[in-house]
């Protein structure tokens, strides 16, 4: 079973086999033996080896003497929910990561810290404006505070993730808005 | 005393119900919309609807909260913290339904709530209050009143709401440019968060800790301190790890620390649980800063190093029992204890709140180790409310070992759904100068300033490979494979699951997946 996964804005593909007692996955060229078992509707825990690539002779190899191959099992508990039709987000421990699965690619999320490009600030969560800090065409810096929605009563400054030029405001000070609502374009 | 309303939501009201537990008390909860599912609801003897998820619609509803203390026959309230807890008329409102407030007198609140009220009072029974205005700024007064009055205390300085409590309605200002905007900022988060919009300022200490005193009153004139807290690490005002005893505390200082402290009390005849919140400078001078008329939310740590049940002795004072701890043993701790306060917010994205639905939540135990918390997997943290979602407690012989627990325990906490600040803590325990104990009240804002925003998730490009395998072996389990075609490869997916037992479609690439 091949699959393109989209993960953090790069493409990867994932190779999943189902062997006697689990999975042979190859990421790329990395291949690996994977135990998994389903504990609940989200949540999975991965037992995963490492297989020492430097003797992998092929399939033939594989399936022969597959256990002293066999690097350290490592366990991971993963937590899987959907998110969109084609997204799911699979957190590792703490750290959550967009997946796309064999989806049509998507932009990244405009509002990502990272990458280039233009930016759109959006309500995090629903609140009131309290405070619009920049004018459309003004310049602003990585991490300059934009605007100030108070939400869960604290006053939280939203703010640039690039350096870029304020393109267009959407919110007035003193305005609700939803989770989602566009604040602010920065181009 | 039989049964005990609780008017307050998530991990108090769930520490208070065990409290309940533990003396034969039924504990009776009440909810807003969104709280239907909580836990302070499944834990209660009976639970009633106060209203819409609004706070003012609900947990700072006073007549709903006294009709349903009337419907369920309950003889006492516990307000917890936060929400009704600091409102006198509240208190006064409970006392006259003929019901046991669990708290000080409504004159106590009314008192030592407000905060140049308290100054004031801790100035007569001679404990050096921060310098700062001794009444609040006239709402009225025009800017170059405020600007002449600010330049009297001196810069930099805090304006503090008269009200406060929790961080809120405070600012800092470095300078006279600042001032006019910061006084609008803290008046207008002071209506909101106390419906009182005063404010007054204190001069800034340079580089002070923040070092607190426990009390407990009876009703027959005994005032009881307990060892000091420091709450030293602070995010905007607000603390957000506690630790018990402090580092920069000796006995000497300890014992004239907590002298002060109840000699403030005893003054005012407080009773009940409070805390009095001491500024202490680098000379080791300490200065009044407030008194909270109430349960504290770091009061956990307490219990650990002294053993004694804070809650408990709240209900048991309300009760008209007389204390008889020993006021030297809870002078001496044992051991070391350390609290992290988890909340729902993104700590690499500014600490923005991420309420949402948590998929996933193993709380960490064994050694040491004590949660005390209101989230649960399949709950929804609220926009609502304050987003805390547990308080994460460590207690061990010294304060190395109680570090050592604690990142072992940030390790063990798994949460999912939503963001948390746990990567935010396992940094702070792995720093320096926290480790050797050289902080102070604005080290955590400097710290975070200094980083500029660096993630506190390192991304591990492991984490990445593996979260990839795994979307690749859920697809694959559950059937949904890849096909030509969008659309019909679901159906394609169902069918062959069904007929070969959620065996995967062999296809091509262009398809998508869904849970």
């Amino acid at each position: 079973m091949q699959y393109e996964v989209e993960i953090e804005g790069r493409v990867r593909t994932v190779i999943v086999t189902r062997t006697g007692d689990g999975f042979a996955v190859r990421v790329d060229d990395h291949a690996r033996i994977v135990d998994a078992v389903r504990i609940d509707a989200h949540v999975l825990s991965l037992l995963v080896g490492e297989l020492w690539p430097t003797h992998d002779t092929g399939p033939a190899d594989r399936g022969t003497d597959a256990r002293r191959r066999l690097g350290p099992r490592t366990s991971y508990e993963v937590a899987l929910s959907r998110a969109g039709s084609a997204q799911l987000i699979v957190s590792v421990g703490a750290t959550p990561f967009t997946v796309t699965l064999n989806g049509r690619r998507r932009a990244k999320d405009v509002a990502g810290p990272a990458g280039a490009g233009p930016q759109r600030i959006v309500a995090p969560m629903p609140g009131k404006v309290i405070r619009v800090l920049v004018q459309a065409g003004d310049a602003v810096l990585a991490r300059q505070p934009l605007v100030v929605v108070e939400a869960m009563k604290m006053e939280n400054e939203l703010r640039a993730a690039r350096d870029g030029t304020v393109a267009a405001i959407h919110v007035k000070e003193g305005a609700s808005v939803d989770a989602g609502a566009p604040l602010i374009d920065i181009t | 005393m039989k049964k005990i309303l609780i008017a307050n939501r998530g991990e108090i009201a769930v520490r208070i119900i065990r409290a309940c537990r533990e003396m034969g008390l039924s504990p009776i909860s009440v909810y807003s919309e969104c709280d239907r599912g909580a836990l302070h609801v499944r834990y209660a003897d009976e639970a009633y609807a106060i209203g819409p998820s609004a706070p003012r619609e609900s947990y700072l509803h006073a007549d709903a909260l006294l009709d349903v203390a009337r419907r369920s026959g309950a003889d006492a309230v516990h307000p917890g913290y936060g929400f009704l807890a600091e409102n006198q008329e509240f208190a006064a409102a409970v006392r006259a339904a003929g019901l046991t407030f669990i708290g000080p007198s409504p004159e106590a609140i009314a008192l030592m709530g407000s905060k140049t009220a308290a100054r004031a009072a801790a100035a007569r029974a001679g404990v050096p209050v921060v310098p700062g205005t001794g009444e609040p700024l006239a709402p009225d007064a025009p800017d170059a009143d405020v600007a002449r009055i600010a330049d009297e205390v001196g810069y930099p300085l805090l304006v503090k709401a008269v009200a406060g409590g929790g961080g809120k309605g405070m600012r800092t200002v470095t300078d006279r440019t600042e001032l006019i905007g910061a006084v609008g900022a803290a008046r207008s988060e002071a209506r909101t968060a106390f419906g009182e919009a005063a404010v007054y300022f204190e001069r800034q200490l340079v580089r002070p800790r923040h070092v607190e005193v426990q009390l407990l009153g009876d009703e027959h004139g005994t005032v009881v301190p307990f060892v000091e807290r420091e709450c030293s690490i602070q995010r905007r005002h607000q603390k957000v790890v506690e630790e018990t005893p402090s580092l920069a505390v000796s006995p000497a200082l300890r014992q004239a620390m907590t002298s002060a402290a109840a000699a403030v009390a005893r003054s005012v005849g407080y009773t009940n649980a409070g805390t009095i919140e001491f500024l202490l400078d680098e000379d080791g001078r300490f200065y009044f800063l407030e008194m909270n008329t109430r349960l504290q939310v770091e009061h956990p740590i307490t219990e650990m190093v002294t053993g004694i049940d804070l809650v408990r002795w709240q209900i048991r004072i309300a009760r008209g029992e007389r204390l008889d701890i020993d006021p030297e043993a809870v002078l001496a701790p044992n051991g070391h204890a350390i609290e992290c306060r988890i909340y729902a917010e993104d700590p690499d994205n500014n600490f923005l709140p991420s309420p949402g639905r948590i998929l996933q939540l193993r709380a960490p135990a064994g050694p040491g180790i004590r949660d005390d918390s209101g989230a649960g997997a399949g709950l929804d943290v609220p926009i609502f409310y304050d987003p805390m979602i547990s308080k994460l407690v460590a207690w061990a012989e010294n304060r190395p070992q109680a570090l050592a627990r604690m990142r072992r325990a940030l390790d063990e906490y798994l949460v999912t759904g939503i963001r948390t600040t746990l990567p935010f803590f396992s940094w702070l325990l792995a720093q320096p100068a926290f480790i050797e104990g050289r902080f102070h009240t604005a080290y955590l804002d400097e710290e975070l300033k200094a980083r500029n925003g660096r993630p506190f998730t390192e991304a591990r490009p492991e984490a990445e490979e593996i979260a990839a395998i795994a979307a690749a072996i859920h697809a694959t389990m559950t059937g949904a494979a890849p096909a030509s075609a969008t659309g019909r490869w679901k159906v394609q997916a169902r069918l062959d699951g069904l007929r070969t037992g959620a065996r995967p479609v062999r296809g091509g690439s262009a398809g998508g997946i869904r849970l």
